[in-house]
Protein backbone atom coordinates (compact mmCIF):
# COMPACT_ATOMS: atom_id res chain seq x y z
CA UNK A 1 0.00 0.00 0.00
CA UNK A 2 1.33 3.62 -0.93
CA UNK A 3 0.46 6.65 0.39
CA UNK A 4 -0.63 9.76 -1.31
CA UNK A 5 2.81 11.65 -0.47
CA UNK A 6 4.61 7.91 -1.35
CA UNK A 7 3.22 7.69 -4.21
CA UNK A 8 3.86 11.51 -5.35
CA UNK A 9 7.35 11.12 -4.69
CA UNK A 10 7.60 7.64 -6.57
CA UNK A 11 5.38 9.68 -9.41
CA UNK A 12 8.38 12.37 -9.23
CA UNK A 13 11.26 10.37 -9.02
CA UNK A 14 10.73 8.27 -11.77
CA UNK A 15 9.46 11.11 -14.31
CA UNK A 16 12.63 13.19 -13.43
CA UNK A 17 15.41 11.32 -11.70
CA UNK A 18 17.13 11.49 -9.06
CA UNK A 19 16.29 14.03 -7.14
CA UNK A 20 17.52 16.33 -3.46
CA UNK A 21 14.39 16.24 -0.62
CA UNK A 22 14.11 20.31 -1.27
CA UNK A 23 13.63 19.48 -5.27
CA UNK A 24 10.71 17.62 -4.05
CA UNK A 25 9.22 19.78 -2.32
CA UNK A 26 9.74 22.35 -5.12
CA UNK A 27 8.03 20.31 -7.81
CA UNK A 28 5.32 18.99 -5.62
CA UNK A 29 3.24 21.78 -6.08
CA UNK A 30 2.66 22.48 -2.50
CA UNK A 31 1.53 18.59 -1.65
CA UNK A 32 5.05 17.41 0.02
CA UNK A 33 6.54 19.95 3.10
CA UNK A 34 9.88 20.98 4.17
CA UNK A 35 9.14 19.59 7.43
CA UNK A 36 7.62 15.82 6.16
CA UNK A 37 9.66 15.48 3.40
CA UNK A 38 12.97 13.28 4.80
CA UNK A 39 10.53 11.54 7.10
CA UNK A 40 8.22 10.08 4.13
CA UNK A 41 12.06 9.43 2.20
CA UNK A 42 13.47 7.95 5.64
CA UNK A 43 10.16 5.82 5.76
CA UNK A 44 10.14 4.76 2.06
CA UNK A 45 14.11 4.04 2.03
CA UNK A 46 13.35 1.65 5.14
CA UNK A 47 11.05 0.00 3.13
CA UNK A 48 13.18 -0.47 0.16
CA UNK A 49 11.28 2.04 -2.45
CA UNK A 50 13.82 4.54 -2.70
CA UNK A 51 17.72 4.68 -2.24
CA UNK A 52 19.83 7.90 -1.52
CA UNK A 53 24.02 8.78 -1.03
CA UNK A 54 25.05 11.91 -0.26
CA UNK A 55 26.22 14.54 -3.30
CA UNK A 56 29.86 14.30 -3.70
CA UNK A 57 31.74 16.95 -2.10
CA UNK A 58 32.32 20.15 -4.03
CA UNK A 59 36.14 21.54 -3.58
CA UNK A 60 36.21 24.10 -1.20
CA UNK A 61 32.82 23.45 -0.10
CA UNK A 62 31.77 23.63 3.57
CA UNK A 63 29.05 22.54 5.11
CA UNK A 64 26.94 19.03 5.25
CA UNK A 65 26.77 17.24 1.61
CA UNK A 66 23.12 17.08 0.90
CA UNK A 67 21.50 13.72 -0.33
CA UNK A 68 20.04 12.80 -3.23
CA UNK A 69 17.01 10.28 -3.85
CA UNK A 70 16.67 8.14 -6.15
CA UNK A 71 14.13 5.16 -7.03
CA UNK A 72 14.42 1.46 -6.88
CA UNK A 73 13.61 -1.41 -8.92
CA UNK A 74 10.64 -2.31 -6.20
CA UNK A 75 10.16 1.18 -6.00
CA UNK A 76 9.37 1.18 -9.97
CA UNK A 77 7.77 -2.21 -9.62
CA UNK A 78 5.04 -0.74 -7.06
CA UNK A 79 4.62 2.51 -8.85
CA UNK A 80 3.35 0.32 -12.17
CA UNK A 81 1.74 -2.31 -10.20
CA UNK A 82 0.28 0.70 -8.15
CA UNK A 83 -1.36 2.54 -11.61
CA UNK A 84 -2.41 -0.93 -12.40
CA UNK A 85 -4.35 -1.30 -9.74
CA UNK A 86 -6.04 1.98 -9.99
CA UNK A 87 -7.01 1.56 -13.28
CA UNK A 88 -8.53 -1.62 -13.12
CA UNK A 89 -10.29 0.01 -10.44
CA UNK A 90 -11.68 2.74 -11.70
CA UNK A 91 -12.79 -0.08 -14.64
CA UNK A 92 -14.36 -1.61 -12.20
CA UNK A 93 -16.40 0.88 -10.32
CA UNK A 94 -17.26 2.22 -13.73
CA UNK A 95 -21.07 2.83 -13.76
CA UNK B 1 29.78 29.72 12.00
CA UNK B 2 27.59 28.06 9.59
CA UNK B 3 23.78 27.94 9.80
CA UNK B 4 22.67 25.06 11.84
CA UNK B 5 25.60 24.51 13.68
CA UNK B 6 24.17 25.00 16.66
CA UNK B 7 20.61 22.53 15.54
CA UNK B 8 23.53 19.82 15.09
CA UNK B 9 24.92 19.61 18.51
CA UNK B 10 21.31 19.56 19.61
CA UNK B 11 20.25 16.70 17.65
CA UNK B 12 22.04 13.87 19.26
CA UNK B 13 19.70 14.75 22.50
CA UNK B 14 16.66 14.59 20.77
CA UNK B 15 16.83 12.31 18.28
CA UNK B 16 18.28 8.95 17.36
CA UNK B 17 21.19 8.10 15.37
CA UNK B 18 19.11 7.11 12.78
CA UNK B 19 17.01 9.79 12.78
CA UNK B 20 19.89 12.22 12.16
CA UNK B 21 21.09 10.58 9.21
CA UNK B 22 18.18 10.52 7.30
CA UNK B 23 16.34 13.57 8.48
CA UNK B 24 18.20 16.11 10.91
CA UNK B 25 21.17 15.91 8.28
CA UNK B 26 19.34 16.77 5.15
CA UNK B 27 16.62 19.24 6.51
CA UNK B 28 20.40 21.14 7.45
CA UNK B 29 22.39 20.69 4.22
CA UNK B 30 19.22 22.20 2.71
CA UNK B 31 19.22 24.55 4.92
CA UNK B 32 23.12 25.66 4.49
CA UNK B 33 22.57 25.15 0.53
CA UNK B 34 19.31 27.35 0.73
CA UNK B 35 21.43 30.27 3.20
CA UNK B 36 24.68 30.10 0.43
CA UNK B 37 22.34 30.25 -2.45
CA UNK B 38 21.33 33.74 -0.65
CA UNK B 39 24.71 35.38 -1.43
CA UNK B 40 24.10 38.90 0.07
CA UNK B 41 20.66 39.31 -0.08
CA UNK B 42 20.01 39.77 3.72
CA UNK B 43 16.21 39.17 3.48
CA UNK B 44 16.35 36.23 2.01
CA UNK B 45 18.96 34.89 4.10
CA UNK B 46 16.71 35.48 7.20
CA UNK B 47 13.85 34.29 5.53
CA UNK B 48 15.61 31.05 4.64
CA UNK B 49 17.16 30.89 8.61
CA UNK B 50 13.64 31.53 9.58
CA UNK B 51 12.38 28.73 7.27
CA UNK B 52 14.92 26.22 8.18
CA UNK B 53 14.64 26.72 12.17
CA UNK B 54 11.08 26.36 11.77
CA UNK B 55 11.36 22.95 10.11
CA UNK B 56 13.71 22.03 12.53
CA UNK B 57 11.53 22.39 15.43
CA UNK B 58 8.83 20.43 13.71
CA UNK B 59 10.75 17.40 13.33
CA UNK B 60 10.91 17.20 17.40
CA UNK B 61 7.28 16.90 16.93
CA UNK B 62 7.45 14.19 14.04
CA UNK B 63 10.41 12.49 15.64
CA UNK B 64 8.44 10.39 18.10
CA UNK B 65 6.12 9.03 15.69
CA UNK B 66 8.82 7.89 12.84
CA UNK B 67 8.64 4.27 14.24
CA UNK B 68 10.90 3.19 11.34
CA UNK B 69 13.78 5.41 12.74
CA UNK B 70 13.88 3.60 15.96
CA UNK B 71 13.79 0.12 17.45
CA UNK B 72 13.29 0.81 21.01
CA UNK B 73 10.13 -0.67 22.67
CA UNK B 74 9.33 2.82 24.31
CA UNK B 75 5.87 4.36 23.59
CA UNK B 76 5.76 7.47 20.87
CA UNK B 77 4.08 9.60 24.23
CA UNK B 78 7.31 9.05 26.53
CA UNK B 79 9.48 9.90 23.46
CA UNK B 80 6.83 13.21 23.03
CA UNK B 81 7.39 13.99 26.30
CA UNK B 82 10.86 13.87 26.15
CA UNK B 83 11.31 16.01 23.12
CA UNK B 84 9.23 18.70 24.67
CA UNK B 85 11.17 18.62 27.71
CA UNK B 86 14.16 19.20 25.57
CA UNK B 87 12.50 21.95 23.43
CA UNK B 88 11.34 23.93 26.63
CA UNK B 89 14.94 23.55 28.00
CA UNK B 90 16.23 24.79 24.69
CA UNK B 91 13.92 27.85 25.16
CA UNK B 92 14.70 28.59 28.42
CA UNK B 93 18.51 29.07 28.13
CA UNK B 94 17.34 30.78 24.59
CA UNK B 95 14.56 33.32 25.70
CA UNK B 96 15.05 33.75 29.74
CA UNK B 97 13.60 32.13 33.01
CA UNK B 98 10.30 33.75 32.14
CA UNK B 99 9.93 31.69 29.04
CA UNK B 100 9.81 28.81 31.72
CA UNK B 101 6.52 30.51 33.58
CA UNK B 102 4.82 30.76 29.66
CA UNK B 103 5.45 27.62 29.01
CA UNK B 104 4.47 26.22 32.48
CA UNK B 105 1.45 27.61 31.59
CA UNK B 106 0.63 26.73 28.05
CA UNK B 107 1.27 23.20 29.01
CA UNK B 108 -1.33 23.15 31.86
CA UNK B 109 -3.73 24.83 29.66
CA UNK B 110 -2.59 21.96 27.11
CA UNK B 111 -3.23 19.17 29.60
CA UNK B 112 -6.51 20.25 31.04
CA UNK B 113 -7.82 20.70 27.55
CA UNK B 114 -6.86 16.84 26.31
CA UNK B 115 -8.24 16.00 29.87
CA UNK B 116 -11.20 17.28 29.19
CA UNK B 117 -11.25 16.06 25.90
CA UNK B 118 -10.91 12.98 26.98
CA UNK B 119 -13.52 13.21 29.51
CA UNK B 120 -16.23 14.14 26.63
CA UNK B 121 -14.81 11.03 24.55
CA UNK B 122 -13.07 8.74 26.58
CA UNK B 123 -10.79 6.22 23.69
CA UNK B 124 -11.50 2.51 24.89
CA UNK B 125 -10.32 -0.54 23.31
CA UNK B 126 -13.29 -2.42 21.85
CA UNK B 127 -13.37 -6.03 23.80
CA UNK B 128 -15.11 -8.95 22.41
CA UNK B 129 -17.80 -10.12 25.12
CA UNK B 130 -16.86 -13.67 26.99
CA UNK B 131 -17.98 -16.33 24.83
CA UNK B 132 -21.23 -18.01 25.72
CA UNK B 133 -21.31 -20.32 22.77
CA UNK B 134 -19.11 -23.40 22.47
CA UNK B 135 -16.49 -23.03 19.47
CA UNK B 136 -17.96 -23.85 16.61
CA UNK B 137 -14.67 -26.36 15.21
CA UNK B 138 -15.73 -30.09 14.33
CA UNK B 139 -13.47 -31.94 16.88
CA UNK B 140 -13.32 -35.27 14.96
CA UNK B 141 -11.78 -36.94 17.86
CA UNK B 142 -15.01 -36.16 19.64
CA UNK B 143 -17.31 -37.80 16.85
CA UNK B 144 -19.44 -40.92 17.57
CA UNK B 145 -18.94 -43.02 14.51
CA UNK B 146 -21.17 -46.09 14.21
CA UNK B 147 -19.14 -49.74 13.71
CA UNK B 148 -21.02 -50.31 9.82
CA UNK B 149 -21.01 -49.54 6.64
CA UNK B 150 -22.24 -45.87 7.07
CA UNK B 151 -19.03 -45.00 9.62
CA UNK B 152 -16.98 -46.37 7.37
CA UNK B 153 -18.25 -44.02 4.69
CA UNK B 154 -18.19 -41.18 7.09
CA UNK B 155 -14.26 -41.71 7.80
CA UNK B 156 -13.43 -42.08 4.24
CA UNK B 157 -15.22 -39.43 3.34
CA UNK B 158 -13.70 -37.22 6.36
CA UNK B 159 -10.59 -38.10 4.95
CA UNK B 160 -10.62 -37.66 1.40
CA UNK B 161 -12.64 -34.15 2.18
CA UNK B 162 -9.28 -33.37 4.51
CA UNK B 163 -6.83 -34.49 2.10
CA UNK B 164 -8.07 -32.24 -0.65
CA UNK B 165 -8.34 -29.30 1.32
CA UNK B 166 -4.91 -30.22 2.90
CA UNK B 167 -2.86 -31.50 -0.07
CA UNK B 168 -0.05 -31.76 2.79
CA UNK B 169 -1.36 -34.42 5.54
CA UNK B 170 -2.14 -36.33 2.75
CA UNK B 171 0.63 -39.01 3.44
CA UNK B 172 -0.15 -38.55 7.36
CA UNK B 173 -3.48 -39.47 6.98
CA UNK B 174 -2.81 -42.54 4.10
CA UNK B 175 -0.71 -44.25 6.88
CA UNK B 176 -2.96 -43.31 10.45
CA UNK B 177 -5.50 -44.60 7.80
CA UNK B 178 -3.54 -47.86 7.08
CA UNK B 179 -2.83 -48.16 10.98
CA UNK B 180 -6.35 -47.63 12.33
CA UNK B 181 -6.86 -50.57 9.84
CA UNK B 182 -4.66 -53.45 11.32
CA UNK B 183 -5.73 -51.79 15.00
CA UNK B 184 -9.69 -51.99 13.92
CA UNK B 185 -8.67 -56.08 12.36
CA UNK B 186 -6.66 -56.87 15.22
CA UNK B 187 -9.72 -55.89 17.40
CA UNK B 188 -12.41 -57.47 15.19
CA UNK B 189 -9.80 -60.86 15.53
CA UNK B 190 -9.67 -60.25 19.44
CA UNK B 191 -13.56 -60.13 19.64
CA UNK B 192 -14.04 -62.96 17.55
CA UNK B 193 -11.93 -65.53 19.82
CA UNK B 194 -13.14 -63.74 23.09
CA UNK B 195 -16.85 -64.28 22.09
CA UNK B 196 -16.40 -68.05 20.94
CA UNK B 197 -14.47 -68.67 24.23
CA UNK B 198 -17.29 -67.01 26.04
CA UNK B 199 -20.16 -69.08 23.92
CA UNK B 200 -18.10 -72.36 24.55
CA UNK B 201 -17.72 -71.88 28.52
CA UNK B 202 -21.86 -70.73 27.90
CA UNK B 203 -21.33 -67.73 30.18
CA UNK B 204 -22.88 -66.20 27.08
CA UNK B 205 -21.34 -62.28 27.99
CA UNK B 206 -19.42 -59.72 25.54
CA UNK B 207 -15.90 -59.16 26.81
CA UNK B 208 -15.20 -55.32 25.95
CA UNK B 209 -11.81 -54.44 25.25
CA UNK B 210 -13.24 -50.43 26.42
Amino acid sequence: MLSKKELLILERLVADGPLYGLQLVERSGGALKRGTVYVTLGRMEAKGLVESEQEKPVPGAIGLPRRIYRPTALGERMLRAWATFTREIAWEVKP
Amino acid sequence: MRPGTTLLKIAPVLFNERFIASVVHPTIADLQSEFDAAEADRAKRLRVLGRGYAVFWMLIIVAPFASWSDNRSDSPTARLALGSAGVAVVMVVTFGAWTALLIVAAGTLVALLIHAWHERHPSEIAVLPERRWRSPQINFSSTDVGGNAGGLIFVVGSVLIVSLGLPSVFWFLLTAALAAGFVAWGLAVWHRRTQEEDWTSAQRRRRQLL
